[in-house]
């Protein structure tokens, strides 16, 4: 049975026992390259739920909104008609970890969330693909094993799968869940997480004028439409500091500066709790680099405090525990 | 009005040389996006692509601007408008979609009680130079279920039209005729260029791929305000804005003032039916108080309230929003979705 099957026959059982309100999953795009995020609460719509490599967007951030929503709608309610919500999510490693960091934030309880565990063989950056599109539309396209065509008006194109998977995933370390509930597929052979700060080795290589005139070239593309902190699953913020109006921290136009220190004070608040889905840069309509800077903040996370992000429920995320033996060199000398 | 044909290779020519006599605008590569910018010397207007990844909306009502300037001075209070002159200029290589996105712009910046100076001064100054799409340039246009027509020359200047051996450049207004002189000695048309045109015409129309209902979901929209298909729509909305960003139509904005010491400017600035700040009141309130109202204004706004005012739906099926949404939420499906209902 393919794992598509399976994974639906799941949907129906939780569904349908009442083991949980809604499914949060992938059900396919409009367009031939994209899988969107769907919400099932009916059993019957189960058929929806797909599982391929064009399922991008960490789901994480759904069980997020769902259950806070949820959370408000109780408040006023007397203690005796207040309801529970449980949420299963389809969960490949990324999507766990920042379940992980959720529960270790105190956002919800275990058990309102019901982890759909999926293996996880990478998936398809848009912006690669497109690239290898030569910037002509994609009119149809197809998975086969580790080979994926595409047709353009030029032609129909077979390229190894491998070449348009985000960055994010060809150096995975985690790409099957690191918790679950029910395991749906047997684990995926490891991804190539050796190589996962090569880019930011050759970064810290640079000097820091050029260091920061990279940062300065990017942020010059960005609109600051929100899509990268509105998509992680660690953004959660009631009220982003961006946005604020009392006192006002950043300008509304689009000033250098002003994008700057959004991106900033995002990527520092990022520190020991991205989890290196690539959502954000999956979403970028302007295709700023944002990985070089949270790969580089998840470097020195594990160089200084030995701590991935999301890995472990007991591990605490670095900037929320003090312990007598951290480093501290590092303020010093910088 | 003139009916000329241009040889192929000489209107890259043409529009460089138009460019060092007044701003143009035209499609060109900016890193891995095609968008409209003044080109300048060294840069290669795109002669025949398709849509550019910003609606040229941008070149009248950009994405902040300063709408007036105050100081505080021994006197008091000194203030200091700021609309300066716009200088005649033209806007080269738009597609038939987003040429009609000015009409539907004009009934709003243009309306007969309120004249948007900003908007009008620029708009007034500048020749809008058609591409008509011989082909539609992507699966996602939809133009003809919107009142468009790919090779419609509606609010355009002038309009070309790709003969495959040469173009065919028709003005339409003073405006236009006076730019289409600027681009030099021209043969007259002849009666198989215009016949050409016609057999393109009724061919392009049959190649678009995307049809969708869009005038005839309006009597259930006005009846179904709070019906639940309005919590189907919204929920994997990452509230971007990138749709309404990109979008040629969507023209809310918001006024904000920035101030430092003793001075600061009123800055006009793109707003979004998107995000939770739209219609946020001083109070902490929100009349919309989830992506849900958001969404239901985004849609009723295009396919009701724009109806009801002016008589035009606010989309010109241009498919940017389809194309670049990042959870691939598509107004054509939803759209579908509500014919069924
Ligand atoms: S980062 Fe890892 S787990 Fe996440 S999508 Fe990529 S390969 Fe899968
Ligand atoms: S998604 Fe990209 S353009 Fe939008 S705010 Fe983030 S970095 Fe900027
Ligand atoms: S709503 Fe979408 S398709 Fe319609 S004009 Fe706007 S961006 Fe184009
Ligand atoms: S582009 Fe898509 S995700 Fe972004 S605001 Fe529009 S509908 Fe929502």
């Amino acid at each position: 049975m393919s794992i598509e099957k399976r994974l639906q026959e799941k949907a129906v059982e939780l569904l349908s026992e009442k083991k949980v309100d809604v499914v949060v999953g992938y059900e396919a795009g409009t367009l031939p390259y994209q899988a969107a995020p769907c919400f099932i609460e009916n059993p019957d719509d189960e058929g929806r739920l797909v599982l391929n490599p064009f399922c991008s967007v960490n789901l994480a951030k759904y069980v997020h909104d769902i259950l806070m929503a949820h959370k408000a709608s109780q408040k006023r309610m007397k203690p005796e008609q207040r309801t529970k919500k449980v949420v299963g999510v389809v969960a490949r490693g990324c999507t766990t970890r920042s379940l992980v960091i959720h529960l270790q934030e105190r956002q919800y309880e275990r058990d309102q969330i019901f982890i759909i565990g999926v293996p996880c063989r990478g998936y398809v950056s848009k912006k690669k693909l497109a690239a290898a599109a030569g910037g002509k539309e994609i009119t149809a396209c197809a998975i086969i094993n580790d080979r994926l065509s595409f047709t353009t008006p030029d032609g129909t194109k077979e390229i190894p799968l491998e070449s348009v998977l985000a960055e994010s995933c060809l150096s995975c370390r985690y790409n099957n869940p690191v918790i679950s509930d029910v395991m749906v597929g047997d684990p995926a052979p490891p991804m190539k997480p050796d190589s996962e700060y090569a880019d930011v080795d050759a970064f810290e290589a640079m000097s820091g004028e050029e260091r920061w005139n990279y940062f300065a070239e990017e942020m010059k593309k960005c609109i600051r439409c929100y899509a990268c902190r509105n998509t992680c699953p660690s953004c959660y913020c009631k009220v982003c500091f961006v946005e604020q109006s009392q006192p006002r921290w950043v300008g509304v136009s689009v000033d250098e500066s002003d994008t700057q220190a959004f991106q900033i004070m995002r990527l520092f608040h990022m520190a020991g709790r991205c989890v290196d889905c690539g959502s954000c840069v999956d979403v970028c309509p302007m295709g700023v680099d944002l990985r070089k800077f949270l790969k580089k903040l998840d470097k020195d996370g594990y160089n200084l405090f030995a701590h991935r992000a999301g890995e472990k429920m007991e591990q605490q995320p670095p900037l929320s525990v003090h312990s007598m033996d951290d480093k501290d060199e590092f303020i010093y000398e910088p | 009005m003139e009916k000329k044909v241009i040889k192929k290779d000489a209107l890259a020519g043409i529009v460089k040389k138009l460019a060092g006599q007044m701003p143009v605008y035209a499609p060109v590569q900016d890193q891995d996006n095609v968008l409209f910018k003044i080109l300048e010397q060294g840069m290669e207007p795109m002669l025949d692509f398709g849509n550019t990844r910003n609606a040229p909306k941008n070149c009248f009502f950009p994405q902040a601007e300063t709408m007036l300037k105050y100081f505080r001075t021994e006197r008091g209070r000194e203030l200091a408008g700021v609309v300066e002159g716009a200088p005649e200029a033209v806007l080269f290589g738009v597609r038939p979609c987003d040429a009609r996105s000015f009409i539907l712009l004009d009934y709003v910046f243009d309306d007969p009680k309120y004249k948007d100076t900003y908007y009008m001064e620029r708009r007034r100054k500048t020749a809008i130079v058609t591409l008509a799409c011989v082909h539609p340039p992507s699966t996602t246009c939809f133009c003809t279920s919107v009142g468009g027509h790919p090779m419609s020359s509606e609010g355009a200047d002038i309009v070309l039209a790709d003969l495959g051996d040469r173009y065919l450049a028709e003005s339409l207004t003073d405006k236009g005729a006076a730019i289409l002189k600027k681009f030099g000695d021209l043969a007259n048309a002849d009666d198989a260029a215009l016949a050409k045109k016609k057999e393109l015409s009724e061919k392009s129309e049959k190649e678009i791929k995307s049809i969708i209902p869009g005038n005839d979901i309006k009597p259930w929209l006005d009846a179904n305000f709070d019906n639940p298909f309005w919590d189907t729509i919204h929920k994997s909305c990452l509230a971007c804005g990138t749709c309404t960003y990109l979008c040629p139509t969507c023209h809310c904005f918001d006024i904000t003032d920035e101030v430092k010491r003793d001075g600061g400017r009123r800055i006009r600035s793109w707003d979004s039916c998107m995000s939770w700040l739209f219609t946020q009141e001083t109070s902490g309130h929100n009349p919309r108080t989830s992506q849900k109202e958001r969404w239901r204004q985004r849609l009723l706004h295009k396919f009701r309230y724009f109806v009801d005012n002016y008589h035009a739906i606010a989309c010109v099926g241009c498919g940017r929003c389809v194309q670049y949404c990042p959870v691939n939420i598509d107004i054509r499906k939803i759209v579908t979705d509500i014919s069924k209902l």
